[in-house]
C-alpha cells in the first residue's frame, strides 16, 4: 500500500515538473514569437541590452529610444525613386558656384540684369542656406511648418525689397559702388 | 571574411610581441620607481549609476602616480577600477586599438583610450567623459544600439543581383578595385568620428552620421557589389546623407588615422551623377 501511494506521489511531482516546464516553454515560445512578428527594432532596444533592474529604472528616467525614432531603414524617410534631395544639394552647389563668377561679372558690367539677377540669386543662396538651418535645428512637425513659412516670408520680403530698391532706387551694383566711395 | 580571418592572425602575432614587450617595460619602470620622484596625476571621471536610485552624474577625481602606471589612459583606468575603485565601468578589450571598445572623450576629443598617451603634464588635471550626446549606460559605457541599428540599415556585406553563383568561386576583384577599399575597410566602428560630429548631435536619430556612412560608401564602390545604385537611393532623403556639412571633426578626431568626410564627399559626388537603372522600383 505504501509503496503505491509512494509511487501516486512521484507521479503527482513528476505531472507538476511537466506542467511546469510546459508552461515555461509555451511563455518562450509565445515570447519568441512575438520578437518575430513584431517590429524588428525590438532586438534593438536600448531596455534590452541592459540588466532587468537598469532597463526598469531607464525607462522611467527618461523616454529611450522609440522604436520608431531608430534609423534603421533609411527608405522610410526616402522617397521611393525620387532623386529630390540629391537635386536640391546640386541646385546649391550650381548656385554657389554662379554667384562666385557673378560678383566679379557684377563689379565689372554694373545695370539693371545684374541687378535683378544679383537679387534673385543672393535671396535664393539665402533661402537655401537658412532652410538647412532650419531643417538641423527646428524638430517637430508644427514648429517645422511655422519656421519654413517664416523663412519664406522672409525671403519673399527680401527679394520684394532687393526689387523695388532696383526699381526706385540706384539697384544693387550701384549701391555696393557707393559704399566704396564713401 | 578572409580579410577579417587574417586581420586576427595578424593580431594575434601582435599580441603576443607586445605583450613581452609590455612586461619588459614594466619591469623597468617598476625598478627605477623607488629612485624617481612620484609623479602624481589627476584624472576627472565621469561617474553616473543607474542602480542608485536619485544619482546624478558627476565627477570624481583619481590621483594616480605615473611612475606606477602603464602610458595609455587605458593602463590609468585599469589601475583606478583594480586599486582604487572597482566599481568604475568602462569597455575595453584589446587595448591595442583594434577593436574600439574603449572609445570615449578625453581632454575634449574622442579617442580610444588605450592609443591616447597620458598627457604626463601633472600640473593639468585629465578629464574624462563618455561619448558626447549618447545615452549613458553607466559611468563612461554609452548606449550603441542606435548607432549599430543605422549600421545595420546600410547593409554592410556583399549584395549580388545573380545569386546562383554563390559559393561555387570566389568574386575576384583587381588590384586597383582592392585598393579602392583602402582607408575605408580599417574602421573598426568605434563611433569616435559619428559622436563629434554636431550634426549628429542634433539629428542622430535619422542621419547617419560619418561612420555609418564611410561603410556604406565602401559597399557602394566594392567592385563585387551589384546593389551602388540602390544604396544610393536609399540616401534620397534630406537627412540621411544631407546632413553632412563638412564640419571635418570626423577626419580630425578619427584615432585610426581615416577619413570620413571624404567618403561622404564622394557619396555626395555618386549621388549629383549616378543613374537610375530599369530595375529600381
Amino acid at each position: 500500500m505504501s509503496e503505491c501511494a509512494c509511487a501516486l506521489k512521484c507521479f503527482r511531482v513528476n505531472l507538476v515538473t511537466l506542467v511546469v516546464v510546459r508552461c515555461i516553454m509555451a511563455t518562450l515560445v509565445r515570447i519568441s514569437s512575438i520578437c518575430h512578428k513584431g517590429v524588428k527594432p525590438l532586438f534593438l532596444r536600448s531596455s534590452l541590452l541592459l540588466r532587468p533592474v537598469v532597463a526598469q529604472k531607464k525607462v522611467q528616467d527618461h523616454v529611450p529610444l522609440l522604436t520608431a525614432d531608430i534609423h534603421a531603414s533609411p527608405s522610410h524617410y526616402a522617397v521611393a525613386g525620387s532623386k529630390a534631395a540629391s537635386r536640391h544639394w546640386t541646385g546649391e552647389r550650381l548656385l554657389s558656384v554662379m554667384l562666385l563668377g557673378m560678383l566679379p561679372t557684377a563689379y565689372m558690367f554694373p545695370g539693371p540684369i545684374m541687378d535683378y539677377s544679383l537679387a534673385a540669386a543672393l535671396t535664393l543662396h539665402g533661402h537655401w542656406g537658412l532652410g538647412q538651418v532650419v531643417t538641423d535645428y527646428v524638430h517637430g512637425d508644427f514648429k517645422v511648418k511655422v519656421a519654413s513659412g517664416g523663412l519664406l516670408a522672409l525671403s519673399a520680403v527680401t527679394f520684394a525689397g532687393l526689387c523695388y530698391f532696383n526699381y526706385h532706387d540706384v539697384g544693387i551694383c550701384k549701391a555696393v559702388a557707393m559704399l566704396w566711395s564713401m | 571574411m578572409s580579410v577579417a580571418c587574417f586581420s586576427l592572425s595578424r593580431c594575434g602575432a601582435v599580441v603576443s610581441r607586445a605583450s613581452v614587450g609590455m612586461v619588459a617595460a614594466r619591469c623597468a619602470q617598476t625598478a627605477a620607481a623607488p629612485a624617481a620622484q612620484p609623479r602624481i596625476k589627476k584624472f576627472q571621471i565621469y561617474r553616473w549609476d543607474p542602480d542608485t536610485a536619485g544619482d546624478k552624474p558627476r565627477m570624481q577625481t583619481f590621483e594616480l602616480d605615473l611612475n606606477m602606471c602603464g602610458p595609455m589612459v587605458l593602463d590609468a583606468l585599469i589601475k583606478i577600477k583594480n586599486e582604487m575603485d572597482s566599481t568604475l565601468t568602462f569597455r575595453r578589450s584589446c587595448r591595442e586599438g583594434i577593436c574600439g571598445s574603449c572609445a570615449m572623450n578625453i581632454n575634449g576629443g574622442n579617442t580610444l583610450a588605450c592609443l591616447n598617451k597620458i598627457d604626463t603634464d601633472t600640473s593639468k588635471v585629465t578629464k574624462i567623459y563618455p561619448l558626447p550626446h549618447m545615452y549613458v549606460v553607466k559611468d563612461l559605457v554609452p548606449d550603441m544600439s542606435n548607432f549599430y541599428a543605422q549600421y545595420k540599415s546600410i547593409e554592410p556585406y556583399l549584395k549580388k543581383k545573380d545569386e546562383s553563383q554563390q559559393g561555387k568561386k570566389q568574386y575576384l576583384q583587381t588590384v586597383e578595385d582592392r585598393q579602392k577599399l583602402d582607408g575605408l575597410y580599417e574602421c573598426i566602428l568605434c563611433a569616435c568620428c559619428s559622436t563629434s560630429c554636431p550634426s549628429y548631435w542634433w539629428n542622430g536619430d535619422k542621419y547617419l552620421g560619418p561612420a555609418v556612412l564611410m561603410q556604406a560608401y565602401r559597399w557602394m564602390i566594392d567592385s563585387r557589389d551589384d546593389f551602388t545604385e540602390e544604396r544610393l537611393s536609399k540616401l534620397q532623403d534630406p537627412f540621411s546623407l544631407y546632413r553632412c556639412h563638412t564640419i571635418l571633426n570626423c577626419t580630425k578626431t578619427c584615432p585610426k588615422g581615416l577619413n570620413p568626410a571624404k567618403a561622404i564627399a564622394e557619396i555626395k559626388k555618386m549621388m549629383a551623377t549616378y543613374k537610375e537603372r530599369g530595375a529600381m522600383a
